[in-house]
């Protein structure tokens, strides 16, 4: 490899259409973050009047009515939220602490999908470039990607959202 | 899938955690791959909340508020990435800089009120005993180099424990030690479509793109990338990946080749760093790592 110039290479590209990772199962995430504690499932269904108060609280959209959480002894909560990009499908749990602070927040699945184009050859090959001797192929389970597109701003946004419906639906008075 | 149940059975343990405003991945494989895992995030949380331009009580936040003559005392972690940062700003004849979070206020890529002077060159001077003085205006943004110190943070924290591997990747800028890892990026025209790199081995790589080039587009939306002698928001329009023996200087060399390729050549060399340019054209590199090959 030249140390003095820019050399042209081929370029070797393997596609993949889905990019998908399990981290953690509920039961597996429920004991990474709190390890050995028992909990009980307190799924709760948000009214219309609570959904609208959780959105003007934390300026975020409420999905979904039903908010999957556990609780703890000591009043400490587990919750496992999902949050939709456009090319991202993140599902996660979060563990507040007995007066709603968070205590650890760990990623479950991700899964991103950037379209059927992926599958076609022919569309592939229009961004090899001028050097690539060969057609891409296609594989998939790829891991160690570099130069992820992904903000977690819709994680951070489904933390906010997550703490304001404690605050208006879940927490002892 | 990984299976984190306290009794240690060797297998590679994976977990994400999102931090630095992106996603934070962590993995290891060893005895004491848990202990290493939850090390490794503590050090990643410890720089978010040092660097942070968004938190009040960074010390990215309370330098930025800081007015010329004032002298303030910040954390060795800082000081570690102002002093590369300087250091690299002189290397690079000011290709790299930090201050240049004004710039980004002015095209809304960072939040606050525009000002009306702006530095040319960063504004600090670094004094013994973890002191940063400023002495002019403009404020500073680590952006372009804490994702980078982070992983580095999280791999040195990671090595006090009994793991024969471990890998951090942070929204794409990764460092591993222990087993040669596969690594691929996105292909800054279709980031669905991902280019076998090569092998990543006791090193790191960053890699920084827009993704918004596409070949029907004619013009470039600015993205937050700085050119700091224009002072202007510039398109990345290429994919630039980095390799070099720490993830910092991997991600503050990502920003020169793209702004200075003729000029990065030097420091590639100065920094035994490789450096993989991916657009339209093609792949190029320059440069040579020992830490990479080609697969």
């Amino acid at each position: 490899m030249s140390r003095n110039a820019w050399v042209l290479l081929p370029l070797a590209a393997i596609s993949t259409s889905v990019y998908a990772t399990t981290y953690f199962t509920v039961e597996q995430a429920q004991e990474a973050i709190f390890p050995g504690a028992r909990m009980t499932p307190m799924f709760v269904t948000l009214s219309e009047a609570q959904q609208s108060a959780i959105e003007k609280r934390s300026d975020v959209n409420v999905r979904h009515a039903e908010v999957k959480a556990w609780r703890l002894a000591d009043g400490s909560l587990f919750i496992v939220d999902e949050v939709v990009g456009k090319h991202e499908f993140i599902t996660y749990a979060i563990g507040l602490n007995a007066d709603g602070s968070v205590r650890q927040v760990e990623v479950m699945d991700y899964r991103e999908s950037y379209g059927y184009e992926i599958r076609n050859e022919h569309w592939r090959h229009q961004f090899v470039g001028k050097t690539a001797a060969s057609p891409l192929k296609l594989t998939e389970d790829i891991k160690n990607v570099s130069g992820a597109t992904l903000s977690c701003r819709h994680i951070t946004d489904g933390v906010k959202r997550v703490l304001a419906t404690y605050d208006i639906a879940l927490k002892r008075a | 899938m990984t299976s984190p149940s306290s009794a240690p059975d060797n297998l590679p343990r994976r977990h994400a955690r999102p931090w630095l405003g992106t996603l934070v991945e962590i993995s290891a494989q060893g005895a004491e791959a848990d202990l290493a895992i939850a090390a490794g995030f503590a050090a990643v949380a410890e720089v978010h909340a040092l660097m942070s331009f968004h938190a009040d009580d960074s010390d990215v936040a309370r330098i930025n508020r800081s007015l010329p003559g004032q002298t303030l005392t910040i954390a060795p972690l800082t000081t570690a990435v102002l002093a590369f940062s300087l250091h690299l700003q002189q290397r690079s004849q000011g290709c790299f800089n930090v201050a240049i979070a004004d710039v980004l206020v002015r095209h809304g890529m960072l939040p606050g009120a525009d000002i009306a002077e702006e530095a040319l060159d960063c504004p600090l001077v670094l004094l013994p005993g973890d002191r940063v003085r400023r002495v002019g205006p403009g404020r500073i943004d680590l952006g372009g180099v804490a994702k980078g110190h982070a992983v580095d943070a999280a791999i040195d924290a990671m090595r006090a424990f009994a793991v024969e591997s471990a890998m951090v990747n942070a929204g794409g800028d990764m460092r591993c030690f222990g087993v040669p890892q596969p690594v691929h990026v996105r292909h800054p025209q279709a980031p669905g479509l991902l280019v076998a790199l090569g092998v990543l081995t006791d090193a790191a790589l960053a890699t920084s793109s827009g993704y918004h080039a596409r070949r029907e587009d004619v013009a470039l939306a600015p993205e937050p990338l700085v050119d700091p002698v224009s002072r202007s928001c510039m398109g990345w329009g290429m994919s630039v990946s980095v390799i070099a023996d720490t993830c910092m200087v991997a991600d503050a060399l990502t920003k020169v080749v793209r702004l200075n390729p003729a000029l990065s050549l030097t420091l590639l060399d100065a920094y035994a760093a490789r450096a993989i340019v991916i657009d339209e054209e093609g792949l190029r590199s320059a440069g040579a790592s020992q830490g990479f090959r080609e697969s």
